[in-house]
């Protein structure tokens, strides 16, 4: 039997969820043994690819660039993870969402500028009215809600993945 | 006062009469999740969290307001129960701006702790992302209506205990606003004494120390003793 | 302390998991094999050692802040909690094998550093200004210090800025295509007043480190290399140096006498209404100015952060590698991969220093003199 083909990616979040899967240490190397990682920050690949088994996604859904990405990541995907609050939640990046893009924009690239004041554009991805939840956008196979979630966590639920069991978080992790 | 007997979980136990179940509940060792509840205050019901399914009723009834009846049959675990208390936490998350991982009361919140308690990882409803306020206008204490959860617990306190009543609700729905005197900032209010029992009983991060960063609200339940003593005053 | 744990996680992170694979497996190599994963399969011990010392790190910020991602220990007017003697005694403990992986890796480095002579000459290899902090006297500073801008050639451009008049100083714009500002330095102006931040500029603008084993390190860099290196292919030299310091450092204030003392955090009220803060970030000058109301709540926030100090470098940097690696209109990964990897030697956020990509879709257009375009590379 060919390994599990795993994939990781990062929309708008903060890599602490990155950071905590890296914090796996020298099981990272037991990890990698047993998967072969296919697309994500630590490996060289552009386009994400099709037929991955499980793909862990950090961060919220925030602009254009977001919402394209997370569709084709799960039109390739089997098993989709909600990695950490901010995929769960929207957490931080959703704390926008009572202050509207227009407001923060022109707060940081109109206000806050000596020279060249101006919005960016057309060549940066527009900011979505609101910062959502992955699964408010598509569908959520596992949620592993925590700020990050822990490393110990993190590896128990890429064990009960690769092994073919279905991780269980509830009762396990909380928010923050 | 007369004794009754009951069913709870199956069990059989006994109660006074005008004992709630979740007080009969308790005193047998059997958990009923609450948040709303402190003992030592008035029960009001608000949360919704300690329902209870009662043999022979179709509706769900509150633990911590429904007294005990002879012969009574009470289911505290059922599935239908734990759709029920999951569906609540996830709207008392949603209708406000609960953000864990940035909140004074992260790892010391009854709200955060429920979530595990009853399962909940994710939120099938939509956030409604209101616009609340920060009122800091206190010296030492703040309140962030973001956090709120209207369980009422610094209303109750604040009446019951200090005598002061310096809390009270407005507005109705997710218009209902925890106000400070008749709705003027909290470091104009004359009647609050600034004893902080408000801040101390707090579930939630909405009441805090001013001074305390991310995760550092203290819950100095030292309170607790002296609003245990005072119940069977109330009762 | 925590500080120094940070910029040792951190650098551990880019060297070993983000960079190493260029410079162990080779630029050209195969990508698919081009990652931590295949310089495990090929030399077990360096990635090895990288894992160790991102850990060693990353247990000293656990012990510290009770967590090893966003611990909530530095609070205003000073920390939440003092460190006790079993967690003092337990970072101690830890760090001879620290150390000794630190010098290991360094010797590989500079074992090799001949081999990527082509490289380093054309990954961002141009004067600019450098600025950091610096302590009175010289020594790099990673906190408490003041600003100091010098140029390429030494000569010293601004010295014991206070960072609370970093605006007089540094200024921001906005270019269309990015959410990133630049910054440039005000009395050079834009777009002259580049400059860079970070290990390489560090090193650059102090005159030592203060740590013996370390400074007879800065003393061989600049041997090798010039007293102000400009490539920032050295940032990767830079940053080994870099950890060998703070490590020395870690030890250092460890060994105080006053380490344990319970006084760690002043408590005050609101009494002014702006403050401005700096430190040296792992990848360099870190600026955090505040804006509050009488009653304490936040008004006004403006971040200056090390990759937006970078920013023009970094384009200045780009356009050199990819002017002497892309020729013709032929152009295989191996000289797309070296465009990436300028931009990894400033180690940026990790979204657009790693090899993840279509998160950084690149787009190579190849044009002739008159401008018209040849063909169109992208990966």
């Amino acid at each position: 039997m060919s390994k599990p083909r795993l994939a990781t990616i990062w929309l708008d979040g903060c890599s602490g969820c990155h950071m905590s899967l890296l914090d796996m240490d020298e099981r990272l190397f037991d990890i990698t043994e047993r998967v072969d990682i296919v697309y994500g920050a630590l490996v060289d690949v552009k386009e994400f690819p099709e037929d991955v088994d499980v793909t862990l996604v950090e961060g919220a859904i925030s602009s254009e660039d977001d919402l394209r990405k997370i569709y084709e990541v799960r039109r390739n995907t089997r098993v989709l993870v909600s990695l950490g609050d901010c995929a769960v939640t929207s957490n931080v990046p959703g704390m926008r969402n009572q202050i509207g893009p227009a407001a923060i924009l022109e707060r940081a690239y109109l206000e806050n500028v000596t020279i060249n004041p101006q919005l960016p554009g057309p060549m940066v991805p527009r900011l979505l009215a609101m910062s959502r939840p992955v699964h408010a956008v598509v569908k959520v196979d596992v949620f592993v809600p925590g700020c990050p979630p822990s490393a110990d966590l993190i590896h128990s639920v890429l064990d009960d993945l690769i092994s073919g069991r279905v991780p269980v978080t509830a009762g396990v992790t909380c928010f923050g | 006062m007369s004794v009754l007997t009951l069913t709870i979980e199956g069990r059989d136990v006994a109660g006074q009469t005008g004992h709630t179940i979740l007080q009969v509940a308790r005193e047998n060792g059997i958990a009923i999740p609450t948040l709303c509840h402190l003992q030592g205050l008035s029960d009001v019901g608000a949360c919704r969290l300690c329902v209870v399914e009662v043999e022979g009723q179709r509706k769900l009834f509150p633990a911590c307001v429904t007294t005990i009846d002879e012969g009574m049959k009470v289911t505290v675990n059922s599935e239908r129960l734990a759709a029920h208390r999951r569906r609540i936490v996830e709207l008392l998350f949603t209708e406000r701006n609960h953000i864990c991982s940035v909140c004074v009361a992260d790892r010391n919140c009854e709200l955060q702790d429920l979530a595990v308690e009853v399962g909940l990882t994710h939120f099938d409803l939509p956030l409604l992302s209101p616009q609340a306020v920060v009122d800091a206008t206190h010296e030492r204490f703040g309140i962030d209506h973001n956090r709120c959860v209207l369980c009422t617990r610094c209303v109750r306190v604040c009446d019951e205990i200090e005598g002061a009543h310096t809390w009270d609700v407005m507005g109705r729905g997710t218009e209902a606003r925890l106000i400070t005197d008749m709705g003027i900032p909290w470091g104009d209010s004359n009647t609050c004494t600034s004893c902080g029992k408000c801040v101390q009983v707090c579930p939630t991060g909405a009441l805090f120390e001013k001074g305390r960063s991310v995760a550092e609200a203290r819950r100095r339940r030292p309170y607790l003793p002296y609003l245990v003593a005072h119940e069977g005053r109330t009762r | 302390m925590l500080n120094l744990a940070q910029i040792v996680q951190s650098h551990a992170l880019s060297f070993f998991y983000l960079s190493s694979p260029d410079l162990l497996l080779g630029f050209d190599s195969d990508p698919a094999l081009r990652n931590l994963v295949g310089v495990a399969r090929q030399t077990p011990d360096l990635a090895r050692d990288g894992v160790a010392l991102r850990r060693f790190g990353q247990r000293i910020i656990e012990r510290l802040g009770g967590k090893r991602i966003h611990p909530a220990w530095v609070v205003p007017g000073g920390v939440s909690r003092p460190l006790d003697a079993s967690e003092r005694d337990s970072i101690l403990a830890e760090i001879p094998d620290a150390r000794e992986r630190a010098h290991r890796t360094l010797e590989w480095f500079k074992k090799n550093v001949a081999s990527w002579t082509e490289e380093a000459a054309h990954f961002g290899d141009f004067p600019s200004l450098y600025m950091g902090l610096v302590h009175e006297g010289g020594n790099a500073a990673y906190s408490d210090g003041l600003l100091r801008v010098v140029d390429s050639s030494g000569w010293v451009m601004a010295d014991g800025v206070d960072p609370r008049a970093y605006d007089e100083y540094l200024g921001e714009t906005v270019e269309p295509w990015s959410y990133l500002k630049s910054t440039y330095f005000k009395p050079l102006g834009y777009p002259a007043g580049i400059y860079r931040v970070g290990p390489l500029a560090r090193l650059n603008v102090a005159e030592r480190l203060g740590t013996s084993a370390a400074d007879a390190e800065l003393a061989e860099y600049r041997d090798r290399l010039g007293r102000y290196p400009s490539s920032s292919f050295h940032y990767h030299y830079a940053r080994l140096i870099e950890i060998v310091h703070c490590i020395d450092v870690i030890d250092e204030i460890l060994s105080r006498p006053d380490i344990l003392d319970p006084h760690v955090r002043a408590r005050a009220q609101i009494n002014r209404n702006e403050g401005v803060g700096v430190s040296e970030a792992p990848r360099g000058v870190l600026i955090h100015h505040y804006k509050v109301d009488d009653d304490g709540l936040v008004e006004w926030v403006n971040l200056v952060i090390a990759t937006g100090h970078n920013n023009l470098a970094m384009n200045r940097s780009v356009l050199q590698t990819a002017r002497h690696y892309i020729k013709g209109d032929q152009v295989k990964e191996g000289m797309l991969n070296r465009v990436e990897a300028v931009i990894r030697c400033y180690d940026p956020c990790l979204s657009c220093s790693t090899h993840a990509v279509g998160q950084m879709p690149l787009e190579v257009d190849i044009r002739d003199a008159e401008g018209s375009l040849l063909r169109q590379v992208s990966r």
